[in-house]
């Protein structure tokens, strides 16, 4: 998708083993516990995780938006070639909004509602971009036309309310466009609204991403969002990221068991109706105390001994693209044996319940 | 609503002025009670058709309210009638106006930037310290603080004067009204400031506050446009419903400062069980207090869209 070389370009975002911790009065929560990776220009990655897996917090934390108190932060965010860690809230607010900018997850609550469409829009225009107000209301006008919404005239009066979620998620993309961003954030965009109007709004972010030659970051739940609209994916899990591929690679040949059991859980069509969703058992590892191993190995069905007290590192695998943090993959030997154990196992119980 | 409610607020009042006390008593004294002296039994019974106390009460009470919607508010009983209630009232009513409305604003313009520093600092040291101060004036009764401040800025510093005088120019009185105000102005501000605090701390942790902040505006930007307004329903409410407080506090207000308005008059009638009177005053307030809160339901719809039909 991305027709300029990843390795002679400079990245326009180098994260480099990024730490977000909370203090809480139960102890330190590790939301973000060493993230590392780059995005080219143009290029867009999806973050997919469980909730709880540190992805919002770790978009939070790049944009710097997280509060200050009982927060720590560490590691390194090269933005076009800028340090953004230890700059002040005052310095960021030059990126924000500029260079970077976040749709958020809900409409609903994400826009002010009582302020007009048309002066949300229209605040980071005459704040970053200097205009005036007539001028500023022209180029939200024509904000909204980008992001099709009929009668943009007469929108520009409305109040939130007044619009119905998928139109006040595209009035959110509008204003996230506004200047001219390098680097758009999307928050579980589609997550608050309905499956039909979902698609849409994946499209007009990707579309307007390819138009604008924007990077894009988008956090999901949902392996199916990522699936057509990213270039690369990352599977988090526990506050790390466990596998990263381009999308194509990350879905004929996902090396995680955590990113077989999130494809798992996908409905499919060809399935027939009420059948039982495939779940992942148990639940996120607690970030205060995470496990001594592998996050991921008290719920794997592969994991043995070993996984239980010592951490996997990221492994490249024959692509150098594509890493991802497991001792026994998929594919491997032992990954191959336990599938046989577990497959067997089943066709007892089965059996066992038929009688 | 706000007619039945004025009704019943003016016939609860006049039945009991009528019922709990004799207004006989109240025009000739002792006279009253001497029945059986032929001179005072004529004397009474001149008094009853002078001031129609010969008919029964609800007859009185509808011509009393018939004459009260055309502006006359009868005779006093403690003054012989001169000067006539509504005379009296309009002379005095500006006054009280003057300086509830001066405290109101004071009260406003101290508790909003009063409210948004310590929502933004919520926590921190001079959150804590602002806490303190607001408990201090809450605690303290206003006939305290009026005493305080008028020892302190008209005795000691001379800044305002001691004494209001009804012939001194209009902004000459404001200046001898205005320890007045701020007497009633900083316990009520410090009752709204707690109130908007709070509401201002909840919506800032709305998501359209992260929303604002990640546009790149400013914390002052964030909190004066896009915090204030949606936090301003209980602020408002309590603002409109303390305006009824505020006429109660200005009764004491009034009398230390000596600005002889409504509130003084109100005591100065209680006292001398001139049932016209305070019949006119309660009136008046039961009225301002419609108002306002009319006043306040309008101000809803502004702040927020969703309430406009």
């Amino acid at each position: 998708m991305n027709d300029s070389d990843p390795r002679t370009t400079t990245p326009l975002l180098e994260v480099s083993d990024l730490k977000t911790y909370f203090r809480t009065e139960r102890g330190t929560v590790k939301a973000v516990d060493g993230v590392s990776f780059s995005l080219q220009r143009g290029q867009s990655l999806g973050i997919v995780g469980e909730s709880g897996s540190g992805k919002t917090v770790l978009s939070r934390s790049i944009m710097g938006l997280l509060g200050r108190t009982n927060l720590f932060r560490e590691g390194s965010i090269k933005f076009n070639g800028q340090e953004l860690m230890g700059l002040s809230v005052k310095e960021m607010r030059s990126i924000w909004g500029q260079e970077m900018s976040m749709i958020f997850q809900d409409p609903m609550t994400s826009l002010n509602p009582v302020m007009k469409i048309g002066r949300q829009i229209a605040e980071p225009l005459m704040l970053h971009l200097g205009m005036n107000k007539s001028e500023a209301r022209l180029t939200a006008e024509k904000l909204l036309t980008d992001v099709r919404i009929p009668e943009p005239q007469r929108r520009l009066n409305q109040y939130p309310h007044e619009l119905s979620g998928g139109m006040r998620q595209r009035v959110m993309i509008a204003i996230a466009l506004a200047c001219g961003p390098t680097l758009l954030f999307a928050d579980e965009p589609t997550t608050a609204l309905d499956v039909t109007v979902q698609a849409e709004i994946l499209q007009l972010i990707n579309e307007q991403r390819v138009d604008r030659n924007m990077s894009l970051i988008l956090v999901t739940h949902n392996i199916g969002v990522v699936a057509g609209n990213t270039d690369v994916i990352a599977v988090m899990y526990g506050g790390k990221i466990v596998e990263k591929a381009p999308t194509k690679t990350l879905f004929s040949s996902y090396k995680m068991p955590y990113t077989e059991a999130l494809m798992r859980s996908i409905p499919k069509l060809r399935q027939a109706s009420h059948t039982r969703l495939a779940t992942i058992p148990g639940r996120p590892p607690d970030m205060v105390n995470p496990p001594l191993g592998c996050n991921f190995a008290p719920r794997c069905a592969y994991a043995r001994p070993k996984c239980l007290v010592e951490e996997p590192e990221l492994t490249v695998t024959e692509n150098p693209e594509h890493v991802y943090a497991c001792f026994y993959p998929v594919g491997s030997p032992e990954y191959h044996e336990r599938k046989l154990e577990l497959s067997q196992r089943s066709d007892l119980l089965s059996t066992g319940g038929q009688n | 609503m706000a007619i039945l409610l004025l009704l019943s607020v003016s016939a609860l009042t006049f039945g009991a002025m009528n019922v709990l006390g004799d207004p006989l008593f109240n025009i000739l004294g002792p006279l009253a009670g001497d029945v059986n002296n032929p001179k005072s039994a004529a004397l009474i019974e001149e008094v009853k058709v002078k001031y129609d106390l010969d008919k029964p009460l609800p007859v009185r009470y509808v011509k009393w309210l018939g004459d009260f919607v055309t502006g006359d508010m009868g005779v006093q009983f403690s003054t012989d009638g001169q000067p006539p209630v509504s005379g009296l009232i309009k002379e005095r009513i500006p006054r009280t106006i003057t300086l509830l409305i001066m405290a109101q604003l004071l009260a406003v313009m101290i508790s909003i930037p009063w409210a948004a520093i310590t929502a933004a600092r919520a926590g921190k040291r001079s959150d804590k310290i602002s806490t303190m101060n607001s408990f201090f004036l809450l605690a303290m009764p206003n006939f305290a603080l009026a005493i305080l401040l008028k020892y302190i800025f008209s005795l000691k510093l001379g800044w305002f004067p001691l004494t209001y005088k009804a012939i001194d120019p209009y902004f000459e009185r404001l200046r001898q009204i205005f320890l007045a105000a701020v007497t009633i102005a900083l316990p009520a501000a410090a009752v709204y400031q707690r109130l908007l605090r709070t509401d201002l701390i909840t919506t800032l942790q709305q998501d359209f506050i992260l929303m604002a902040r990640a546009k790149g505006l400013s914390r002052s930007r964030v909190i004066f446009r896009h915090a204030i307004r949606p936090s301003m329903f209980s602020f408002i409410t309590v603002v409109g419903l303390n305006t009824g407080g505020l006429i109660g506090g200005s009764i004491v207000v009034e009398t230390v400062f000596r600005i002889p308005g409504i509130g003084s008059s109100l005591v100065e009638s209680v006292l001398r069980e001139d049932f016209p009177v305070v019949l006119a005053i309660v009136m008046l307030i039961a009225l301002a207090f419609v108002i306002i809160n009319v006043l306040v339901d309008i101000l809803y719809s502004i702040i927020d869209p969703r309430v406009r039909r």
